[in-house]
């Protein structure tokens, strides 16, 4: 009895849990069709992101804003090396994020190795600079979108080029000299520019020479149509009189970036050679300086240095291509550039904005939003790594005096040799 | 009955050190793991790449022989930055200890302050490296606003000397800055070991009428060599290993001059996508590094039972 009782206990509790489950799955099946049919579940899509949160912020706010099914999970790298590391690990291990950010010094790799999708099909395609497209495009594909470039040249302290009557950026880059030679005369010291990279007044000279070349000066370099001991010995033979002049003083072999900055917002210098990046914090640190920049004369022209800053890339295996897309489009759209113009001061290139520059860019806005501009790490088809630390190294001897302008460029017809480039 | 008795006692006897033993390797079991994971994959890793043309990104890799050693071999800025690293490590191994001997012996002595001076010696080695190199950057400035240029020019009137923009001032300049950095640190460990040598042995010394120097160089220095051994072993493996403090301070130029390995090593295998170059470095490196630390050893043993 006891035991029949018990297993009518057990059965009945047993139909009564059965019929809580089923009910349980049908409400949960219900509310499921509820949820998909009035409010669709969100999207995290991740990102990789060069800029600063500081930055990137106000942008993600307005995209999150316009796509509110879309969240964005942002990591954020510290360029430039930092950032391609660990983004070479991320790639390598299958687990890089939806959108990243393809460079000069990644490109070769992304492209080759099938890590981005093709943007050929976006509708944005159309907005973006020519120069922008050319720079991450590899047999017809286009591989990463830009929105903006930056352009190198001479930032001048006005106060200081006053003294010695400046009234118009020199023409040649004799005339150039000739300045310098003025403002060491008058007791102030004219040009200090950084040693620790290609400096930017070598890069607009040489890109001088690849104007003359009809812009394919590298291309021919690297498939052994030319050299650089026919193309690169008379801009640096050009450059080094900076040195034999005495204009520029030997010791900027051994300086960096952020030093020569400081010099020149102390007032200490005359002029430096830098990136239109540089100009707000320059202009933080020293506000009283009254700015201009002008572009690297050479020896009948002028030109500037510069490059198309890093674009967004998808990430060929993305499972949320759909909202990828959208925010690559948003990025490349007049809210999404004028978002980040904003909180960049940028010289943004996309077709439909026209940024609101700092008057000391005018000199070069038109240039750089035209992609006239040259830089040799950014035009080196391959290997730019080693051949930008091979030119660096090699230039600071020639700095010292240890080596020729030929020596130079014979050095790295050796390096692109030894690299098989 | 006894040799059952016997037998039991013996598999108990087995067992419970089976047991001992047991338990002492499962507090390996953490070291070793931490080895196998950390250490001995990796490096099993990186000989593989050394022979591949993996480039970091792609796994899909081609077997290249002996190809990234060659060129190696055939790099003029591999050699320089092996170069420099063997000038860097024994220079530095060699002055750090010539200061640091004389520095214990002094601040071993008895005199107000002793505590505070200690202090200072000892400091340069607490903050990060890098942070150093920057510091050093501003007073090695090659420009006549640079801190030590300034000093210089306003005690002689001599003019900008470019510590850091010449090939062998910049060469020496990095030396120094380590050797200003470490000196007190070793100091203390030489101090350590200056205050374990029994004062029956100096007392004695002294009563057989030896100097200071007769002293130092037969009772002290002999005491010492184990103090050496392991301050010599510290300095060769980091300044082998060297990188932060070349970087801040010339970023390893100018050319080549002040490039270490490991900067070569982090330039190939990232910034150039050349991890099997990189690869063969590191494992060519490790040898190296493998013999000098062992060359050393057996140089220290020798002296250490040369003394005993």
């Amino acid at each position: 009895m006891t035991l029949f009782r018990n297993t009518t206990l057990r059965s009945g509790r047993a139909r009564a849990l059965i019929a809580l489950g089923t009910a349980a799955v049908a409400v949960a099946a219900l509310s499921g069709c509820a949820t998909s049919t009035s409010a669709p579940s969100k999207t995290t899509l991740s990102f990789y992101s060069w800029d600063p949160a500081a930055t990137m912020k106000p942008v993600f706010a307005e995209f999150e804003k316009e796509n509110p099914n879309i969240t964005l999970q942002v990591t954020y790298g510290a360029p430039v090396q930092g950032y391609i590391s660990t983004l070479q690990t991320h790639l390598n291990s299958g687990t890089a994020q939806d959108v990243f950010i393809i460079t000069a010094e990644n490109k070769q790799q992304i492209m080759d190795g099938g890590f981005a999708k093709s943007l050929n099909s976006e509708p944005f395609v159309s907005n973006l600079a020519s120069a922008a497209k050319a720079t991450y495009t590899k047999n017809g594909k286009l591989y990463g979108a830009a929105v903006s470039s930056w352009g190198g040249g001479i930032l001048y302290n006005k106060d200081l080029l006053d003294k010695v009557g400046f009234t118009a950026p020199p023409k040649t880059w004799d005339d150039f000299i000739a300045l310098c030679l003025k403002l060491k005369a008058a007791g102030i010291t004219p040009f200090y520019e950084a040693g620790d990279g290609i400096p930017v007044s070598v890069a607009a000279l040489v890109g001088l020479q690849d104007a003359k070349l009809g812009g394919k000066m590298d291309a021919e370099i690297f498939s052994g149509k030319t050299t650089f001991a026919k193309t690169w010995t008379g801009p640096l033979t050009q450059w080094n009189k900076l040195f034999t002049s005495g204009a520029e003083s030997r010791s900027v072999a051994g300086l960096t970036g952020d030093q020569v900055t400081a010099e020149f917002e102390k007032g200490n210098v005359a002029m430096t050679s830098t990136g239109s990046w540089a100009l707000g914090s320059i202009q933080t640190a020293a506000p009283s300086l009254k700015l201009g920049f002008m572009a690297i004369p050479g020896a009948s022209s002028s030109y500037w240095a510069g490059a198309v800053s890093p674009g967004y890339a998808i990430n060929a295996k993305t499972s949320h291509l759909a909202a990828a897309e959208k925010f690559v489009t948003f990025l490349q759209s007049t809210k999404g550039v004028a978002a980040y113009q904003k909180a960049t001061a940028s010289i943004t290139t996309t077709k439909d904005f026209t940024p609101t520059l700092d008057p000391a860019l005018t000199s070069m806005a038109a240039a750089v939003r035209s992609g006239d501009f040259y830089l040799p790490q950014v035009s080196w088809p391959s290997n730019s790594a080693a051949l930008n630390t091979e030119a660096t190294a090699q230039l600071q001897e020639l700095i010292q005096g240890k080596t020729t302008p030929a020596a130079v460029a014979a050095d790295l017809d050796t390096k692109l040799k030894t690299l098989g480039g | 009955m006894i040799t059952k008795d016997l037998n039991l006692l013996a598999t108990h006897i087995s067992w419970s050190r089976l047991r001992e033993s047991a338990a002492t390797n499962i507090f390996m079991v953490p070291v070793l793991v931490v080895f196998v994971v950390l250490y001995a994959v990796p490096m099993g890793q990186s000989v593989f790449y050394s022979f591949t043309d993996f480039n970091g990104y792609s796994n899909e890799t081609k077997n290249v022989g002996f190809l990234n050693y060659q060129t190696i071999f055939a790099d003029p800025t591999m050699l320089a930055a092996l170069g420099y690293t063997v000038f860097y490590a024994v220079a530095t191994t060699v002055l750090i200890t010539v200061f640091a001997i004389p520095l214990a012996l002094i601040i071993n002595r008895k005199f107000f302050g002793r505590n505070f001076v200690r202090a200072v010696f000892f400091f340069p080695a607490i903050p990060s490296v890098a942070i150093l190199g920057l510091v050093w950057g501003f007073i090695l400035n090659p420009l006549g606003d640079g801190v030590l240029n300034t000093v210089i020019h306003s005690l002689t009137g001599l003019g900008p000397i470019p510590w850091l923009a010449d090939t062998t001032l910049a060469q020496l300049s990095t030396v120094a800055v380590a050797v200003w950095t470490l000196t007190g640190w070793h100091a203390i460990l030489y101090l350590a070991y200056l205050q374990s040598i029994p004062s029956d042995f100096l007392e004695a010394a002294t009563i057989d009428g030896a100097g200071r120097w007769k002293t130092f160089r037969y009772i002290t220095l002999p005491l010492l060599t184990p103090a050496m051994t392991v301050s010599w072993l510290l300095l060769m493996t980091n300044g082998l290993k060297v990188y932060d403090l070349p970087i801040t301070l010339t970023k390893g130029g100018p050319g080549y001059a002040t490039t270490t390995i490991t900067q070569a090593l982090i330039q190939n295998g990232i910034a150039q996508a050349h991890v099997g170059q990189a690869s063969a470095l590191a494992v060519l490196f490790l040898l190296i590094v493998g013999i000098v630390v062992f060359g050393q050893l057996a140089l220290s043993r020798a002296l250490e039972g040369r003394y005993s």
